[in-house]
């Protein structure tokens, strides 16, 4: 039995039927590019995330490029982010010419809000908290910092669509933030697709200039700019999903806690604090003999994964940046013990008991 | 309101939905959503139609502008000598790179004015970036040879060119790297974004692979900094499905051009078509001739159901974006002028002669009702 990481088969099926009228519904209306799908999608994803206003872009990586360049943030600036995330957060950090100031992560994998007053320079202007793997940052004391350093806080929440802390959603506590609808994330579109949500009535209204070259109208260019705008086809789809995501991510939850119950003995599960709700975007162990047993996994048909194995300031993009092993203790030793289990809304219970019962036969614990 | 004679055909030529399906199916099936073998089939064939070694797909052409400057090595503070009548995103490529767009004027077919180059080409000159604008084209092998002599790249801007030629050869392939868009209004089109880059040069090329992508060399691996300029899986089946049909939408956009052509031939005074040269087939992205009373003229149009445009009102160095940075120094006369008198006709591939017939009645009718002195005349 191989037992895929993820398999979106499950979820897909619940939207198939309205997905053809959604295709329909967009190729009669002849408008491809930035029309009423796109607006309505907006709308509901603001309203579902409680912010006032949201953008739609190409994708996750553009829109927190977008966004820097809204804010004004470019050469010579400095943005704090997190090392142990995928790598568009740093790349977008230098595509608009600024450079990323990493900052260890706490053992829950996010940005240690500690560290971060150490790494503030008079060149700093943003954070950038990523909610890594489905979980919100510690964004009380980033706010606070923010506020005392008058920094821009920029959340990238790409891996945590409806998380919540204290209550509130990922994606409500910065200046603004950043989504993506990749393909294996919790909301997906079938292709590339991101988000930038903010209350900030203007730093959105620009958002909005930029991600169409920067067109006031038709024939005004206000500002030099280009092209990432979100798909119209990919946010039809969207929007037949976003009221089914609350019962995906229950789904992924139970899973979560099932996972919890039976793994605690052998692994560091992920805890879950009382202010706060886990989404599970992926469900990260930490492990001894991490290689070991994922190895084992994999000859057992198990697809488990690492996210990430290298750390970005070890990465050969980032060598100019300075940093070096050691930079980063928790970091680099999470990236040698993490693990990703398979986790997706509608995974058979089978599926779920066959690996919690290959992890217990490697450690022994059966 | 409906036109008689429409400028946009998308209804009609995405109104087989099933076969829009049939394409969408197996890509649904198979989960591919980002590149895989559905990008990878249509690079191919796009390649192999347009008759370069290698083709990369992205999101759309302006990230395609992007990927071919910076892969010929344009970048902060070079200069890009460029046309002052493109789309907005010609301009916007170069300054995304941190370059300094450095206008030029334009000659009487509305191409870059190759002598126009010469005169402001400095030593931080990187790059020239022509344009094959409205879907005509440049005289390419000029430039490229004054940009041999002077040492420096070409990148070609043939967002508008897929299924022209120049003496047999498609705009995109007379340079190191030439950008191509399918935005829904383009000749080959997509159902939202996409874009392409060619080139032979198969460092590079693998350069634009990686850059397109994050950077990645694997999984786990980032060699160096990249971004995300996918092209959708779903909007490379539809590509793949129209570049069967681009060839017989060219030859019907050319039927219809050049009717209109013969159509106004007679209305000379106040009615001038740029020169068409027999060695470059034309796509007709954008019909435009020049007209006295051009916004009476457009109205008239307009109200009687013919939906005329302008490409565009405002050239590139006089837009606010531009004085914003310093960029509108020189006047740029030709270009000037013709933002003042150049209207857009329609002549897709999905309008009938009658239509055709119709809109050059009323150009006829407008002038002949109007009584417009001599003076006013567009040959002045």
């Amino acid at each position: 039995m191989r037992i895929p990481y993820v398999d979106f088969k499950p979820s897909t099926e619940s939207v198939k039927s309205s997905l053809i009228d959604a295709f329909q519904r967009v190729l009669e209306s002849g408008q491809y590019i930035l029309g009423a799908e796109v607006s309505a999608f907006e709308s509901e994803f603001a309203k579902y995330c409680g912010t006032e206003f949201a953008s739609g872009v190409a994708n996750g990586t553009c829109s927190l490029h977008m966004l820097f360049r809204a804010l004004g943030i470019g050469a010579g600036d400095e943005v704090i982010t997190a090392p142990n995330t995928f790598i568009a957060t740093a790349a977008a950090i230098t595509q608009v010419g600024a450079t990323p100031v990493f900052v260890d992560s706490g053992l829950d994998f996010n940005i240690d809000p500690n560290l971060i007053e150490p790494a503030i320079t008079p060149r700093t202007k943003a954070i950038v908290p990523v909610h890594l793997a489905g979980r919100v940052a510690h964004m009380n004391e980033i706010m606070e910092i923010s506020k005392r350093f008058d920094l821009k806080v920029i959340e990238d929440a790409a891996q945590a669509v409806g998380s919540t802390y204290y209550g509130k959603k990922a994606g409500s506590f910065g200046h603004a933030s950043s989504f993506s609808f990749h393909p294996l994330k919790n909301l997906h579109a079938f292709g590339d697709a991101g988000m930038v949500c903010s209350n900030d009535r203007s730093t959105v209204e620009k958002l909005a200039l930029l991600r169409n070259h920067g067109l006031a109208d038709r024939s005004t260019c206000s500002q030099w700019s280009l092209n990432c705008r979100l798909d119209e086809m990919q946010a039809a789809f969207l929007r037949l999903q976003l009221p089914l995501l609350d019962r995906w991510t229950e789904e992924r939850r139970e899973i979560a806690c099932f996972y919890n119950a039976n793994l605690a003995e052998c692994v560091f599960v992920p805890i879950e604090h009382s202010y706060e709700k886990h989404v599970y975007q992926t469900y990260v162990i930490r492990c001894k003999d991490r290689d070991d047993l994922k190895r084992y996994l994999n000859s057992e048909g198990i697809e488990a994964l690492i996210h990430y194995p290298t750390p970005i300031h070890l990465q050969p993009a980032a060598t100019n940046l300075g940093y070096q092993r050691g930079s980063f203790p928790i970091v680099e030793r999470l990236a040698d013990e993490i693990l990703s289990l398979p986790l997706y809304p509608g995974m058979p219970t089978e599926h779920q008991e066959r690996v919690v019962s290959a992890i217990r036969t490697f450690y022994g614990a059966c | 309101m409906t036109y008689l004679v429409p400028y946009n055909y998308l209804p009609q030529q995405f109104q087989d939905t099933e076969a829009l399906f049939n394409l969408w199916r197996p890509v649904l099936q198979s989960t591919e959503f980002t590149l895989g073998p559905f990008v990878e089939d249509f690079e191919e064939r796009f390649a192999n139609y347009i008759g370069s070694e290698y083709c990369i797909a992205t999101n759309n052409g302006t990230d395609a502008l992007i990927l071919a400057l910076r892969a010929s090595g344009v970048g902060l503070g070079d200069e890009v000598i460029t046309p002052c009548n493109s789309f907005y995103a010609t301009t916007g490529a170069i300054v995304a790179l941190g370059a300094k767009p450095v206008f030029v004027d334009v000659d009487n077919r509305y191409q870059i004015d190759i002598l126009d180059c010469e005169r402001v080409i400095t030593k931080k000159t990187k790059a020239i970036l022509p344009v094959h604008w409205a879907g005509a084209s440049p005289d390419m092998s000029l430039i490229r040879d004054i940009a041999q002599t002077r040492g420096i790249s070409v990148i070609e801007d043939a967002c508008m060119g897929i299924g022209g030629k120049i003496r047999g050869k498609s705009p995109g392939t007379f340079s190191e790297v030439g950008a191509f868009s399918m935005h829904p209004l383009k000749t080959l089109n997509v159902a939202g974004d996409g874009g392409m880059v060619v080139t032979d040069d198969q460092d590079k090329f693998l350069w634009m692979k990686k850059y397109r992508n994050h950077g990645m060399t694997s999984r786990d691996v980032i060699e160096f900094w990249g971004v995300n300029m996918r092209l959708q899986p779903l909007q490379a089946v539809v590509a793949g499905h129209f570049l069967d049909q681009v060839d017989q939408y060219i030859a019907r956009r050319n039927a219809n051009a050049y009717l209109l052509d013969s159509l106004l031939k007679d209305l000379a005074e106040h009615v001038k078509i740029p020169e068409r040269p027999k060695e470059f087939v034309e796509t007709f992205s954008l019909y435009m001739i020049l007209a006295s009373h051009r916004d009476q003229l457009l109205r008239y149009l307009v109200e009687n159901g013919v939906e005329a445009k302008i490409h565009y009102p405002v050239p590139l160095h006089l837009q606010p974006a531009s004085k914003n940075m310093g960029l509108n120094s020189r006047s740029l006369e030709n270009a000037e002028f013709q933002a003042k008198h150049l209207v857009t006709l329609p002549i897709h591939q999905y309008l009938e002669r009658s239509q055709i017939e119709f809109t050059a009645q009323l150009i006829c009718d407008f002038y002949k009702r109007s009584h417009f002195t001599h003076e006013s005349s567009i040959c002045t």
